[in-house]
């Protein structure tokens, strides 16, 4: 049992949250700061509630709202369930470590087991109750829902949890083997990322729509007759009537039984499967596509580029940050300017189209760029071999920044295609809108650059000793992006009635911006970069 | 073929030299062997020739390159594995070896050639287009061998290159580092294998606490036989004898008496 609580502990330790010292300002900090962000959300999810609740009360769908919002709950929390017990269970480089330690296969499995129910009760919790509590302001309900709602959470994260754990071993053989189809990983993300980005405008138009008038169902009846019919066939259903007690005859055998069996099951799957996954799966880490390849021969600049691509076409992470939403971007870019140009255009007419479509491309871009941030650090222990390649620092650095050029060159081009094909805008004021982006763009991959080759935020653990993830310095590019977005597209909203004006002063700040981020990339570059890990 | 004169080497929030006053000529054709305790400066000085530390003062000169004002010159007659077998791990072995060629612009029939031949020689046909990430730590180190010989450079330098090979492949690497020095290459490598140094090296440098100690011409058959008892003498200085470094020394000369 001390085994199974120190692994626990460990477990908590890893994620941060367990390095809590009662003498340490820094750790107070951090507590109200993770407070202060749970009580921001708890807010914010209460507002989104009563506008959701409301929106579908005033089409007399309230109880069908219900559903669907159970529904919603249930689908992500196995999603995001079955994704942690992939990646604790079975991916997690401790596993190594850990069965090499006379632990057996049944403590280690009991602890990380214990720590994904303890998160699974976290954030099941943290989503719902806003959510019932919003739906308590918005619908008349008995006492009786008060009581039932802990049931609620109980079910919620006992049936989600163990179909989770049944889940795993089979999403997790097939990630297994498609692991290194990089390309087909890559569109079927940007596909993903695309459709959850479209609903979640539509959503959000529907809801900004209902806020203006609130009188009004912004479903047609079509709509709700649809909703009406495909709630009552949705398993989530038996949550939503336990807790208002409707056919409870039917709502008790529904949760029950599935909670017991995925109990079953996940024990089921303790004794006969799991270490042996976990066996397969170190092994697995391990192993490597084979590709069996040329020897091409190819100028200096061309190989460097290359060998950038490669490198971060076979990182999911990196890929997923980089070219999964570069893709996705113009898409995103089309969704979000068409709603947003919508309400704008509602409030203030046309002189806001620039502003918004300035903005939103901004953002996106921003989000892209801000991948260049990894410039060095992304390297690790390889950075050795870079610099003792006998090519110029301007030409490694040249090589990556092409790569970063390319990919945002397109992804803006195909979204200046896509707003002026679609009307959004004309094409003179979107090839405008396109060379103030691209400049931008430019800049800000500069600005990244170099604030990587400054103080590179190499961790050199893990895979390679790459970086798995964002560092201070993606923090940075990102909100040196965001602020310059907002200040760019705010100038062309605000002043949008002077439109020709604005577009030069927004595109004389541009330019100060570009020479700004030559000259703070070019200053003692070399000097910068040769002292990288003295 | 390597010239180092005066190296001082300090790091940035170090307030002692890591590397101190250290001269170094190697020769066309020789095996140099760099010998010296953990921490003594065999790395620091093999970065800086390599062009990966900047250093504090004192001039490198690669096949008469200075590192510091032809960096790219310098580093085009250089070969060197280093000791944490970093690799682009994404690459397959052939991928990264085909970088490395197109950097070190080998033309395609002499890297064919090349390829091929280390290929089968550090025995890796079975693995060249697999992803480097699943190479084992000895295959790691095989496929940084084969990517820094594809040039085939002037001055081949390595950082501890036997730490975690297997005997086979260790005898392949000193196959490999006499051919090239019968080519009129000259091969520098740093190792904590005395036994080794002493059977394979022309000459031998021990360094300690970043000051270059002595460089012993182990041409001599008698300094090939009293290496191990010099490197013993200048590492453990009686300053700083511990119980265990008094213990060794006897053991040593215990061993030498016996012969």
């Amino acid at each position: 049992m001390n085994n199974i609580f120190t692994l626990l502990k460990l477990e908590i330790k890893d994620t941060g949250l367990g390095n809590f010292r009662v003498k340490d300002y820094k750790s107070w900090f951090k507590l109200v700061m993770y407070a202060g962000v749970v009580v921001a959300f708890f807010f914010f999810a209460l507002f989104a509630s009563k506008i959701y609740f409301s929106m579908f009360k005033t089409a007399g769908i309230a109880y069908e709202a219900l559903i669907i919002f159970f529904s919603v709950v249930f689908a992500l929390l196995t999603i995001t369930g079955t994704s942690g017990t992939i990646k604790v269970l079975y991916f997690k480089s401790d596993n190594e470590i850990l069965i090499r330690y006379p632990l057996t296969g049944n403590e280690i499995f009991t602890s990380k087991i214990l720590f994904l129910l303890i998160r699974q009760i976290i954030t099941t919790i943290l989503i719902l109750i806003p959510f019932l509590y919003g739906y308590t302001q918005i619908e008349t309900v008995n006492k009786a829902f008060m009581y039932r709602a802990p049931l609620v959470v109980i079910f919620m994260v006992l049936i989600t949890f163990c179909l989770s754990n049944v889940l795993a071993i089979p999403v997790m053989h097939l990630t297994n083997k498609i692991r290194n189809k990089f390309i087909l990983i890559i569109i079927s993300l940007a596909i993903i990322v695309m459709a959850l980005f479209a609903g979640y405008m539509m959503l959000f138009n529907k809801m900004v729509v209902y806020m203006k008038e609130q009188d009004f169902s912004v479903f047609d009846q079509e709509i709700v007759n649809k909703i009406e019919m495909a709630s009552r066939y949705l398993y989530p259903k038996a949550f939503a009537d336990l807790l208002t007690g409707e056919k409870l005859y039917m709502a008790y055998p529904f949760l029950l039984i599935p909670t017991g069996v995925g109990i079953a099951l996940t024990f089921l799957i303790v004794e006969t499967l799991y270490f042996k996954t976990l066996l397969i799966n170190v092994e697995i880490e391990g192993s490597a596509f084979k590709r069996k390849t040329r020897n091409t021969v190819r100028p200096v600049f061309f190989t460097l580029l290359n060998k950038e691509f490669i490198q971060v076409f076979r990182s999911v992470n990196y890929s997923f940050q980089y070219f999964v939403l570069a893709c996705a971007m113009p898409g995103m870019v089309f969704f979000s300017n068409s709603i947003v140009q919508t309400l704008a255009r509602q409030q203030s007419g046309e002189r806001m189209t620039f502003g918004v479509t300035l903005l939103v491309m901004m953002v996106f871009t921003t989000i892209i760029t801000s991948f260049a941030a990894t410039t060095v650090s992304r390297e690790g222990h390889s950075f050795y071999l870079t610099k003792t390649a006998p090519v110029k620092i301007r030409l490694q650095l040249f090589a990556k920044f092409t790569m970063y050029f390319i990919v945002s060159f397109l992804a803006n081009s195909i979204s200046l295609v896509v707003i002026a094909g679609a009307k959004q805008m004309s094409v003179n004021y979107a090839l405008i809108t396109f060379v103030i982006v691209q400049l931008n763009s430019i800049s800000l991959t500069l600005i990244a650059m170099r604030t990587d080759i400054d103080k590179p935020a190499f961790n050199l653990v893990g895979d390679g000793g790459e970086i798995q993830n964002n560092n201070v310095n993606t923090t940075r590019a990102v909100t040196t992006g965001m602020l310059v977005s907002l200040l760019l597209g705010m100038l062309g909203m605000i002043f949008g009635a002077q439109l020709k004006l604005i577009i030069l002063v927004i595109f004389s700040l541009t330019m100060l911006g570009f020479i700004y981020a030559i000259l703070r990339y070019e200053i003692n570059l070399r000097k910068k970069y040769y002292s990288i890990n003295n | 073929m390597l010239e180092i004169e005066h190296l001082y080497k300090k790091y940035r929030n170090s307030e002692r030299f890591s590397v101190e006053d250290l001269s170094l000529t190697l020769e066309k054709g020789e095996i140099f062997g760099f010998l010296g305790q953990n921490g003594a400066g065999k790395s620091t000085t093999i970065k800086c020739l390599t062009g990966i530390y900047p250093f504090t003062s004192g001039t490198i000169r690669i096949c008469g390159y200075d590192i510091s004002k032809d960096p790219i010159l310098a580093k085009m007659n250089m070969g060197y594995v280093p000791d944490n077998h970093a690799v682009y791990e994404k690459l397959t072995g052939r991928e990264f070896v085909n970088y490395t060629a197109d950097i070190y612009k080998v033309n395609k029939r002499n890297r064919a050639e090349r390829f091929d031949k280390y290929v089968e020689q550090f025995k890796l046909t079975h693995a060249v287009d697999m992803q480097i990430k699943s190479y084992s730590h000895g295959m790691k180190q095989k496929i940084c061998v084969i990517a820094a010989l594809i040039h085939n450079p002037k001055l081949w330098v390595l950082d501890e290159p036997m730490m975690g090979l297997d005997h086979q492949s260790m005898i392949e690497i000193l196959k490999r580092m006499n051919e090239h020095c019968e080519e009129g290459n000259t091969v520098f490598f740093s190792s904590h294998n005395l036994d080794l140094v002493a059977k394979v090296c022309d000459r031998a440098a021990i360094i300690k606490d970043g000051k270059l100690q002595c460089v012993i011409d182990l041409k001599i058959p008698e300094n090939k036989k009293t290496l191990e008892e010099q490197f013993v003498k200048i590492t453990s200085s009686n300053d700083s004898k511990s119980e265990e470094d008094l213990a060794l020394e006897k053991l040593v000369k215990d061993k030498f008496e016996d012969r």
